[in-house]
């Protein structure tokens, strides 16, 4: 983990880079070969840049057919449905959600010889620990999200904000607000547990112990909670009607609430936390194979790219260089201090079957508590 | 189109209609064929009449619906290639077994019955309003009033909901304003939102079948009974009430039927205490995407619930209709 | 009728009308926002969201798909609800009870689940997602609204009328067509207005059973993911002033029609 987040670092403070520019490169040159035809897409809204998929169409003469998906469980559902012969070549996948739709048979390994534009990804997310399973990768790297405490400025310190007990003061008893299933894995982690579950693989009753453990910290606090929400969108709405003044969240839309002018901060308190990474995935047996590789090569092409996904959702982008293209505001709502960035950690699924056979009753307890 | 118009003129033409469309209809030699060889027997009149309907509800009814018994009754779906299915009763046995499923089932159950009682009390009123009290120049025009917010799709009205109810909403702008408080009133993230927003959405459900059970009633019926001397809460107790009766059964089933089904709403608007038993199916279905047969039997469990107290809120209504009859 | 009750009766339903527009006023109100996000304080205001909405072909392609998947599957509905309760309503006859169970399924079964089912049926029938199946799944799913209301209306057809059809030489089905169905009018007007709402308004079915085009609760939904923001209140705002144009025209076709009828 040191050595990922090191890059990390690096990558997020690169600033300067060689001029990389979307002006008709190679990939789109090459793929004039091509006979048109279709590829079918799953993503979230913004994930396709509009005018790069204008520019996309017209220089391959490949349709691109994107249909708009809102959830992960959703968008699983919604696969398992259509196979073993799915409509979809390239879906949105989060990286830690992988594991789910590989046991399935739902996901076709990448062919990396094809995937010309790989090494434009950072490698902090195309070459770590998560990103290889069976041997083989899965998903190229979009966008990565991680869970902040984000917190109204005019209310609530920077220093209250440095650690997670805040969530849980009297203090702010009835304004704070967080998802239950992501909560679980952070208070393990305020626990000093792993809140990956990875390290109790060979130990259930251990792992059965800790969830326990974090179950019953929840159930004690849940008098002080306002809601247990579910997206980004409420969390910014409960905000923006001063209903809560702190509270746990992706940095996606706690970003896009700071680039508003909203006065939101945002932390990953001392205790830690964990990241994730959205990824383009190609589904098995899909119906255009040749054309989705094509498009992942001209989307993965350039960290101009990169920079307007990052401007439309508010998640950090995973392409080499792509900071460059954003204003200061968004560089410092999609940015962390290093000090912080050392405590984070990203999500594993080795554990997920174990982690959410226990989790998902606690939370449903919790709930019911 | 008024009822009364077209049935005088049914009356009119029948007999001697050679020249309307529906005597050249009558006389047309392939329709009385058709007639007649469908309408030969009773019994051949009533196959004609039940074939159709019949089929569209075993295949398209029951068939998607046996997909799913078929699912929950299975260990593990989708399947993996390669992995056989085995039939199971786990499912089924998990809700009994696990306390846990308890509570937001209930709570659906009593949310629901208490939505419809409320959403009941306040568009009966307006329906009563609306059928007794306007001239039927007006009548289309404020009803269609009152569709015109329904057009609005769940969540936006769901969010405007927050906007209005909210620390910073509309509601306490306005008593912050007056002076009543200083402090915003927390109503959002409560059952009463919760309820807010249900009622919001199940009240047309409502306002039709009561609209329409009121509207047919005879005004002559209400004056023959104040003529004899019965007051207004009378009139409305032994008249009204007993002939809309009927208005009130089907609306009240459309109602429940529809809010234990609820998902986004209560999602949105509840708190963290008022956990529905959509979300916790929903919750099998998403968050952990591969139980798929649990969530399946529970849907199943919550169905057959929901049917069975239909099923015994309609004979009670038939009851009391029958009791005030004799 | 008593002048105070009547009072009372008609501030009841005044109120109603605050309850039901003040959320709706909020709506067109949050569209004219200039900022990302709704709610108050509004510090300025903007045409841009709105004049945004007529410049998206894809939020106008979205409207225009919902309608015509709404119209489509109401009309489905309207014809075989109307079947399925002329055929239960008032008779006896052996599994009554149980095609009448059958017909209200679909009405009782929650979204999601009912979704799902959809979606492994369809598979099973071979139907394509696309138009075609999500105009299906609302048409079967918007069944049971129509049997129920159109049986309540139908329970209250004097049977006198029919006879005296009959006696008059009409056979059932004109007789069905010349008494039965004009007095069954309002209530598959009513019923229609339910199927209409249900379909525009049904995202979780158009999501499963959809295609790659959006109906607009679904691009709104996908939308949503970003932040509720003004800009989803003004296209709600304008399929709301759309569909209110198209029903205020409906409504006065019908009436004309009738009157000249």
């Amino acid at each position: 983990m040191t050595k990922l987040i090191l890059n990390r670092r690096k990558f997020l403070s690169t600033t300067a880079a060689a001029g990389a520019t979307l002006a008709s490169p190679a990939y789109l040159r090459r793929a004039h070969a091509q006979q048109g035809g279709e590829v079918n897409i799953w993503t979230y809204n913004d994930f396709v840049p509009e005018a790069f998929k204008e520019q996309f169409q017209d220089e391959t003469g490949i349709k691109v057919n994107v249909r708009l998906v809102d959830d992960q469980g959703k968008q699983f559902s919604l696969l398992a449905a259509e196979a073993p012969n799915p409509t979809v070549d390239i879906m949105t996948v989060a990286g830690h959600r992988f594991l789910q739709f590989i046991d399935s048979d739902l996901l076709a390994p990448l062919d990396l010889d094809r995937l010309t534009s790989w090494g434009n990804i950072n490698p902090t997310f195309s070459e770590s620990d998560w990103s290889t399973i069976n041997g083989e990768k899965w998903g190229a790297p979009i966008l990565s999200g991680m869970e902040v405490l984000a917190y109204n400025s005019d209310v609530v310190t920077a220093e209250e904000a440095q650690t997670w007990d805040t969530l849980f003061s009297d203090q702010y008893a009835g304004q704070n607000a967080y998802i239950i299933q992501d909560m679980m894995s952070i208070v393990m982690l305020m626990m000093g547990y792993d809140g990956n579950m990875v390290a109790y693989l060979d130990d259930p009753e251990k792992a059965a112990q800790i969830v326990e453990e974090a179950k019953n910290f929840l159930i004690e606090n849940k008098p002080k909670v306002r809601k247990f929400y579910d997206g980004g969108a409420e969390f910014q709405q409960m905000m923006v009607n001063q209903d809560i003044v702190l509270g746990h969240s992706w940095n996606g839309p706690a970003a896009a609430l700071i680039n508003d002018g909203f006065p939101l901060g945002m932390t990953i308190p001392q205790e830690g936390s964990y990241g994730f990474v959205y990824t383009y995935n190609i589904a098995k047996n899909c119906p255009n194979p040749d054309n989705a590789y094509t498009f992942l090569n001209a989307i993965l092409g350039s960290p101009e790219i990169g920079a307007a996904m990052t401007k439309a959702s508010g998640f950090i982008s995973t392409y080499k260089d792509s900071s460059q293209y954003l204003t200061d505001l968004e560089k410092k709502s999609t940015s962390f201090p290093d000090e912080q960035l050392a405590n984070l950690q990203f999500f594993r699924s080795e554990a997920n079957e174990m982690k959410y056979g226990l989790v998902d009753p606690a939370v449903e307890a919790i709930k019911a508590a | 189109m008024s009822y009364d118009a077209s049935a005088r003129a049914a009356r009119g033409t029948v007999p001697a209609s050679d020249a309307t469309f529906w005597g050249r209809l009558a006389g047309w030699g392939p329709y009385r064929a058709m007639a007649s060889f469908t309408t030969a027997s009773p019994r051949r009149q009533f196959i004609v009449l039940a074939v159709f309907p019949i089929l569209w509800v075993l295949t398209q009814h029951l068939g998607p619906m046996v997909q799913m018994l078929r699912v929950s009754l299975t260990d593990a779906y989708p399947v993996a290639p390669g992995v056989e299915q085995h039939l199971t009763i786990e499912h089924y046995l998990k809700f009994f077994q696990d306390p846990l499923f308890w509570q937001p089932f209930f709570r659906t159950l009593i949310f629901a019955g208490v939505f419809t009682f409320c959403t009941l009390i306040l568009t009966y009123p307006v329906a009563y309003f609306l059928a007794r009290h306007v001239s039927p120049k007006n009548r289309m025009l404020l009803l269609l009033l009152l569709l015109i917010p329904f057009w609005v799709g769940e969540i936006v009205r769901t969010y405007a909901i927050m906007i209005l109810l909210g620390n910073t909403g509309a509601v306490n702008l306005v008593l912050k304003w007056f002076g009543l408080i200083d402090r915003p009133i927390p109503f959002m993230y409560t059952s009463f939102s919760m309820g807010v927003g249900i009622v919001y959405l199940t009240a047309l459900y409502m306002l039709l079948p009561l609209y329409s059970a009121l509207e047919k009633l005879p005004k002559s019926l209400n004056e023959a009974a104040a003529d004899l001397g019965a007051g207004a809460w009378t009139r409305f107790r032994r008249v009204t009430l007993p002939l809309t009766i009927e208005g009130i059964s089907s609306g009240c089933t459309l109602v429940f039927l529809i809010s234990t089904g609820f998902y986004a709403t209560p999602v949105l608007l509840g708190g963290p205490s008022t956990t529905v038993f959509a979300e916790t199916i929903a919750g099998f279905f998403h968050v952990a995407g591969t139980q798929w047969p649990t969530g399946a039997a529970f849907a199943i469990i919550m169905f057959l619930a929901a049917l069975c107290i239909t099923a015994a809120f309609q004979r009670l209504m038939t009851m009391l209709r029958k009791g005030d009859k004799t | 009728m008593n002048r105070r009750n009547r009072i009372l009766l008609s501030c009841v339903y005044w109120a109603f009308v605050a309850y039901v527009f003040v959320p709706l006023i909020l709506m067109v109100l949050m569209g004219f926002k200039d900022s990302k996000f709704i709610g108050f304080p509004i510090r300025s205001y903007t045409l841009d969201w709105y004049m945004g909405v007529f410049e998206d072909a894809e939020t106008i392609s979205a409207f225009l798909y919902s309608v015509a998947i709404a119209v489509l599957s109401t009309i489905g509905s309207i014809i075989v609800g109307t079947w399925i309760a002329v055929l239960l309503e008032g008779r006896k006859f052996w599994g009554r009870a149980v095609i009448f169970g059958m017909t209200i399924l679909p009405a009782l079964i929650p979204g999601i689940i009912s979704a799902i089912a959809f979606r492994i049926y369809a598979r099973y029938l071979g139907i394509e997602p696309g138009m075609g199946a999500i105009v299906w799944a609302h048409a079967v799913h918007n069944v049971p609204f129509v049997v129920l209301v159109v049986m309540a209306r139908l329970s209250t057809l004097p049977k006198s009328q029919i006879e005296a059809a009959r006696d008059l030489g009409a056979d059932p089905l004109i007789a069905f067509l010349r008494i039965t169905f004009p007095y069954l009018v309002p209530a598959i007007m009513g019923a229609s207005i339910f199927c209409l709402l249900l379909s525009f308004d049904d995202f979780v079915r158009s999501f499963f059973l959809g295609g790659y085009e959006p109906t607009l609760p679904v691009l709104i939904f996908a939308k949503l993911k970003s932040g509720m923001s003004p800009e989803i209140n003004a296209i709600a705002t304008a399929a709301l002033l759309l569909t209110a144009v198209i029903g205020v025209w409906a409504e006065r076709f019908t009436r004309r029609m009738n009157k000249d009828s």
